[in-house]
């Protein structure tokens, strides 16, 4: 009776143990999260601030820019990473995270460019991968951007892949941002990205603004000179703000004052994920050298007399041609006005800041003034007039409303 | 059958307190007391950052890894260095154990030096 009582009592607490051990791994002092290792590399998205920095194509595969890269694996990366790139270098496996494998195809072909410039320059000193005990140092301030581009092309030959590491060669590095992207923006934006969804001409039947095709060199809301490809950062603000317009029956849903949804209550990863996915669409995010950006100036204060110059920059630059004397969007041209699809588009009422596409705060019109909106009639006027007229008409422009409600 | 489940409960308490014994730290060196023999390293873990002061026990090592000089030897070497060789701002990965209420330290390698 003894026996089978103890018997008992131990298949129990042995059935605890257990339980508990799954439950609850035994607590570590290290740093490193032994469970979490593999997540320890998640793949998460590069922050905005490093989500434009695509390693140019040639890098890749360039000889010189690989042998250099070899050269300063060699003296910074090897003693964690291994000299056959396996993450068993001699620190490396005393580490709480491990080193990942650059022999592992399928996890260096999810890593995308711009995420893993990231991890070179700012190493564990950000999160995620702080909290989770990375000692992999910043490299940014030692390593100019080319040599960091190097090393990584040398890291990228251990996988055996010899192309250039783009998501066009590695689909499954945008796997989510497309799974996203199906769900979210394909009944307007279409399969391919082609701005030619079911929906789409519902939204604006047979007249602008029509979905993005984002395939193409048109992006209207940008922060980047005219003629160049937006910013993520300005991918980023029209996903989450949407876009202000009337429109067609599809967009009784958004009350008629948006024809894109605003995603603001999506998830920021989700958002970063699926604009990786929507570059990939255009091989030119790739191509361009260099992002460059228009500066907003601070805006100086609002006068009478600024009010004036702007109320005669209004008459001289021809706005009032096709957004009227008043801004109501009845200038003369208005009616003649088409977008480079060759379809109606009206001219912006300015007596309804509410429906401004690129924003209504003062740095979004002056943005707007400098950048243009690609694909519309709506010029830059970066070349015709000075910071200071920008701001005369910026303000001018916002007291249309004001008189309007008069 | 009781022996055996004895046994067996025995085996299962020793993998798990040794599994929570054996584990590295790494960190940035913040303070290096030669005399005490510790080094307080600034960990993160689980999203949080901490201190941790790491007593080296008797006979510990501190090594950095140097390229082999020999020619035609691949890979790294250790290095033995004495513990005030260790500098503030160095990255390094302690193995301790947890003795009392002290992290006693056996081996510490130097992973990043700047």
């Amino acid at each position: 009776m003894a026996a089978k009582l103890f018997t008992s009592l131990a298949i129990v607490v042995l059935g605890l143990l257990v339980g508990l051990w799954l439950v609850h791994p035994p607590a570590t002092r290290a740093n490193g999260d032994k469970h979490e290792e593999k997540g320890g590399h998640a793949h998460v998205p590069a922050p905005l601030e490093y989500a434009d920095v695509h390693v140019p194509l040639s890098v890749w595969t360039d000889p010189a820019m690989i042998a250099r890269g070899k050269e300063i694996y060699a003296t910074r990366c090897a003693v964690c990473h291994g000299d056959q790139g396996d993450g068993k270098g001699p620190a490396g496996v005393a580490l709480p995270l491990k080193p990942p494998d650059f022999r592992d195809k399928d996890g260096v072909a999810e890593m995308r460019d711009n995420y893993w410039f990231w991890r070179v320059s700012e190493g564990g000193q950000v999160e995620p991968f702080k909290g989770k005990g990375s000692a992999m140092p910043p490299w940014k301030g030692e390593l100019s951007v080319e040599d960091r581009w190097a090393v990584m092309a040398y890291q990228h030959t251990y996988s055996g892949h010899d192309g250039p590491h783009v998501p066009w060669e590695h689909s499954e590095s945008v796997a989510m941002g497309r799974d996203i992207f199906a769900m979210a923006c394909v009944p307007c934006h279409g399969v391919a990205g082609k701005g030619d969804g079911s929906v789409g001409d519902m939204l604006a039947p047979r007249r602008a603004p029509q979905p993005r095709d984002f395939t193409s060199a048109e992006f209207k809301f940008r922060s980047t000179p005219s003629g160049q490809l937006p910013t993520t950062g300005d991918l980023f603000r029209t996903l989450t703000e949407g876009v202000r317009s009337g429109g067609g029956p599809m967009t009784i849903g958004l009350r008629g004052h948006r024809i894109m949804p605003s995603f603001q209550h999506m998830p920021i990863e989700q958002r970063l994920e699926v604009l990786e996915y929507v570059k990939s669409l255009n091989r030119g995010f790739w191509e361009r050298s260099e992002v460059k950006t228009v500066a907003v100036p601070a805006p100086p204060t609002v006068t009478p007399e600024r009010l004036a110059r702007g109320k005669q920059l209004y008459a001289d630059a021809e706005c009032l041609a096709c957004h009227g004397e008043r801004g109501h969007g009845d200038g003369p041209s208005a009616p003649t006005l088409k977008d480079s699809r060759e379809l109606p588009i009206a001219a912006t009422d300015l007596t309804k800041p509410e429906r401004f596409k690129n924003g209504a705060k003062p740095a979004d019109v002056y943005r707007t003034l400098v950048t243009g909106l690609a694909g519309t009639p709506m010029p830059s006027y970066a070349d015709s007039i000075e910071t200071d007229q920008a701001w005369d008409l910026v303000f001018y422009v916002l007291t249309l409303s004001n008189n309007d409600r008069r | 059958m009781s022996v055996i489940l004895a046994m067996i409960l025995t085996a299962v308490l020793w993998a798990w307190t040794a599994s929570a014994d054996e584990a590295p730290i790494s960190g940035t060196v913040k303070a290096v007391d030669v005399g005490a023999q510790t080094l307080t390293l600034e960990v993160a873990s689980k999203e949080k950052t901490r201190e941790v002061i790491v007593y080296m026990k008797p006979g510990a090592k501190i090594v950095r890894f140097i390229r082999a000089i020999e020619p035609g030897k691949p890979g790294f070497v250790e290095q033995e260095v004495p513990l005030g060789t260790v500098r503030i701002g160095w990255i390094v990965s302690a193995t301790t154990k947890h003795e009392g209420n002290r992290e006693m330290a056996e081996q510490v390698k130097i992973i990043v030096e700047r």
